[in-house]
């Protein structure tokens, strides 16, 4: 049900994480788990996004970022990766949907 | 003074009364021991080393001594306290120098917090740091040894300590710990280095130590600024190969291999952060010790 593409999601406080932005890497610390996630490039640019968008971003709307294709069956795939990302930052602390 | 500077005498009289205090980089232990070859091991490794006065601040008090028990007799063995605790299992007798030194590594690891604290060889050259992260067994004491043999300082074979306010390497020189076949290697490859008895059937395999080059030594509290990041790791009969390595998994390894960095919470992410920003990360591996240090003084030699 989270990972609905309507639904939005916001990168978790500022307080809790850290990060630092190499090239096509970003490297998280999270302050609540003392864990530190080295993001690959799709993750990277999740994140990167989350963070950017006040008021959190949906799926469908990190999609739109992410490629310059109309939308189409393509983004079907696009969808279900972002989705997967998603479901790991939440599992890692990282993000977090706004069920309110 | 230094410990040169007190006969045979006078150490053992400091080691088996009050205690020897030596400074090593940062951190002073006070040293308890009637064993003689504690002495003669500090005699030979530690020679010229800071001692401080009686009256003055020790981080650790330590002692290795023989445990009185009814294996005294048949198998001798060597115990090391930390103020009165006995944080290991003894060894036996022969091993209580490697055992002195896998202390007061502990020592450091366990309590000196306020550093960034690595499981990591470090040495400098041109006031920059170039740190050797790297599990055992690849081959990092070895090429730490083989560096400081050629016009690398020695800031730790062990032990990399970052301070948190500067982001810049402290030095803890101390004797570098060979192992196995790596004591013959740096045996050929710098002669006229002091190294000290072997000792066999440690958990580690066959230990000898090599004497921190006096300079190193003398240098001590001469902090290096942040230079390079290399994973090292020895490859029988393999050419040297120095290959870039991103500074996102240049992070991950250093944390991978601290003691102490989640404990640090934020501010120990920013000051690694800022010190992998500062440095360039690669992956090393070689075959042949004086090809690797040729890579490495070339390093050196650039930007």
């Amino acid at each position: 049900m989270v990972c609905s593409p309507k639904v939005r999601w916001r990168a978790v406080s500022a307080d809790v994480l850290a990060w630092r932005d190499w090239d096509c890497e970003v490297v998280v610390f999270n302050q609540a788990t003392g864990s530190t996630h080295l993001l690959g490039e799709l993750g990277g640019e999740v994140f990167r996004r989350l963070v950017g968008a006040e008021g959190g971003a949906s799926v469908d709307a990190l999609v739109a970022g992410l490629t310059d294709e109309p939308t189409g069956a393509d983004n079907a795939d696009w969808s279900a990766a972002v989705a997967g990302v998603l479901s790991d930052f939440a599992r890692l602390g990282l993000a977090e949907p706004d069920v309110s | 003074m230094i410990v040169a500077e007190l006969s045979n005498r006078e150490l053992e009289q400091r080691l088996n009364g009050p205690g020897l205090r030596l400074r090593t980089g940062p951190v002073v232990a006070r040293i308890q021991s009637p064993l003689p070859s504690i002495a003669r091991a500090i005699a030979l490794q530690y020679a010229d080393y800071a001692t401080e006065d009686e009256a003055s601040f020790s981080d650790f008090r330590v002692r290795v001594g023989r445990p009185r028990n009814l294996r005294r007799w048949l198998r001798p063995q060597a115990q090391f306290f930390v103020d009165g605790n006995l944080p290991f299992t003894p060894l036996p007798l022969d091993q209580a120098f490697p055992m002195l030194e896998w202390g007061l590594n502990w020592c450091v690891s366990a309590h000196c917090h306020q550093f960034l604290i690595f499981h990591a060889a470090v040495v400098e050259k041109t006031g920059r740091a170039l740190i050797l992260p790297a599990p055992p067994g690849s081959g990092k004491s070895t090429l730490c040894a083989g560096l400081v043999n050629r016009g690398w300082r020695l800031l730790s074979d062990e032990l990399t300590l970052i301070d948190l306010a500067s982001c810049e390497v402290v030095p803890l020189p101390r004797p570098v710990s060979l192992k196995n076949a790596s004591i013959d290697v740096i045996r050929a490859f710098a002669p006229a280095v002091t190294i000290g008895p072997t000792v066999r059937d440690t958990t580690k395999g066959s230990v000898a130590h090599m004497r921190a080059p006096s300079e190193s030594v003398r240098r001590g509290m001469e902090t290096a600024r942040p230079g390079w990041i290399v994973l090292p790791r020895y490859e029988a009969g393999s050419a040297a190969r120095l290959t870039s390595l991103s500074k996102g998994r240049g992070l991950m390894h250093m944390a991978d291999n601290a003691f102490n960095y989640s404990a640090h919470g934020r501010r120990g992410f920013e000051c690694l952060a800022q010190f992998v920003d500062r440095s360039s990360c690669y992956e090393f591996a070689y075959g042949d010790l004086e090809e690797a240090a040729c890579v490495f003084n070339d390093l050196a030699a650039g930007p």
